[in-house]
């Protein structure tokens, strides 16, 4: 069983720290899933996990070894980042196969066998001009550079951005297939929460540019609540409780318990409970109100 | 099968109750082989460790049994056994929260068992 850890990760750009102290561990056979608002880091960290990005401060090693411009351990790793439109990323004259085959030559287990089926299955003209790709098309190319690496590691950034869901369902399931013939570990960071949360085995939140919480995707659902009815039974039941997102209208109030082992709500109250989605925790663990400046 | 998963309970329990219902419905019949994990991760587009877990827990009480190198069973006498685990916890289930609610509007037992005999 490989471990890929991150130790101590600091990244800082001019005098902004975008990851502060980050640690971690990747094991492999895993699925997990990566969230986060719009600049907490997700990225950052992804590239620094991958090798793509030095750390400023910290390690991060896989089975031990460094990976920081160590060949060895970056033929197990593939990043896929977000391509857009306009950011060029200097290959804005290229087609797709061309794209294609430059990633075939970084990836030491490329398939091609795999990149055609799935250039196929996503009706991708590999004859277009990466420049001339649509948004949702340019998801596609991410998608098929991440699954055909075949890496031990895969770093998917935010690969269904522009999908239509059809297409999303498509990934999802192409992920799980892969996953089931090779136990590959895929690390994906989304925005659409909901409709990949039952795909992670494990869910990382980030957020200001610290790991908020990692921990198994079910677990974590299965200690949280939603509590909601009158105020004072509502403070009654939650009291001494870990509480997010206090919401009042009128009489009545709604929040969001995070139970910790061995911790219950007190009974005897008429207050409804009820389980939240992950996209619903996370918005209450790190919406605007949890904001600490 | 071919359930969609809602968000009121962990995916895994979901996983389990949907077996335990196709062996109640006579979809699956005992003695048959149940989808394995990797196939129902793939038709649910769920990870597989999630799959593992609902259909662990039917092997644990006896409902699946294994068969190595070939897959997952169908014990005989699971859908005695399902029924039964489902009586039991029939009050809990369903009696209890419709006692609270008659509760909250006031109906009287006498009233509920009118209600229940007279349907």
């Amino acid at each position: 069983m490989s471990k890929l850890t991150g130790t101590g990760i600091t990244k800082t750009y001019g005098t902004n720290d975008v990851l502060q102290d980050v640690s971690l561990e990747l094991e492999s056979g895993r699925i997990y899933g990566l969230i986060g608002r719009n600049g907490a880091g997700k990225t950052t960290l992804l590239s620094i996990l991958s090798a793509q990005n030095p750390a400023t401060r910290g390690t991060v090693t896989l089975d031990g070894e460094t990976v920081w411009e160590n060949p060895q351990a970056l033929s197990h790793l593939c990043f896929s980042r977000e391509l857009n439109p306009t950011s060029g990323n200097g290959m804005t004259a290229m087609k797709v196969k061309e794209y294609l085959e430059i990633a075939s030559v970084f990836y030491p287990h490329w398939d091609r066998e795999m990149a055609k089926r799935l250039v196929e299955e996503f009706h991708l003209d590999v004859k277009k001009r990466m420049a001339k790709l649509s948004k949702g098309m340019l998801s596609m190319v991410t998608i098929v550079v991440a699954l055909a690496s075949c890496a031990d590691f895969t770093f998917l950034d935010e690969p269904v951005a522009g999908l239509d869901i059809v297409a999303r369902e498509k990934f999802y399931r192409l992920l799980v297939e892969e996953f089931n013939e090779t136990g590959r570990t895929f690390v994906v960071s989304t925005h659409i929460i909901e409709e990949a949360s039952d795909i992670f085995e494990e869910v990382i939140i980030v957020d200001q540019g610290r790991i908020y919480l990692k921990e198994n995707t079910q677990e974590l659902l299965e200690r949280c609540v939603h509590v909601s009815g009158r105020e004072e039974d509502v403070d009654a039941v939650t009291a001494g409780l870990e509480k997010h997102q206090e919401e009042r209208l009128g009489r009545s109030k709604g929040v969001t318990v995070m139970l910790k082992p061995g911790q219950r709500l007190a009974a005897g109250y008429d207050v409804t409970v009820q389980r939240l989605s992950l996209q619903k925790l996370f918005a209450a663990l790190c919406g605007e109100e949890e904001r600490h400046e | 099968m071919n359930e969609i998963l809602t968000q009121e309970k962990s995916i895994y329990i979901q996983i389990k109750e949907m077996i335990e219902n196709d062996i109640l419905r006579d979809i699956l019949l005992e003695e048959e082989r149940v989808p394995s994990t990797n196939e129902l991760a793939k038709l649910y587009a769920i990870n597989p460790a999630t799959a593992a877990k609902g259909v662990n827990l039917l092997v644990d009480e006896g409902v699946l049994y294994k068969k190595r190198g070939i897959g997952m069973f169908v014990a005989a006498g699971a859908k005695q056994q399902i029924m039964a685990k489902r009586r039991e916890h029939f009050y809990d289930d369903y009696v209890r929260s419709l006692m609270a609610e008659a509760a909250r509007l006031g109906i009287t037992k006498n009233e509920l068992i009118a209600m229940i005999r007279d349907n």
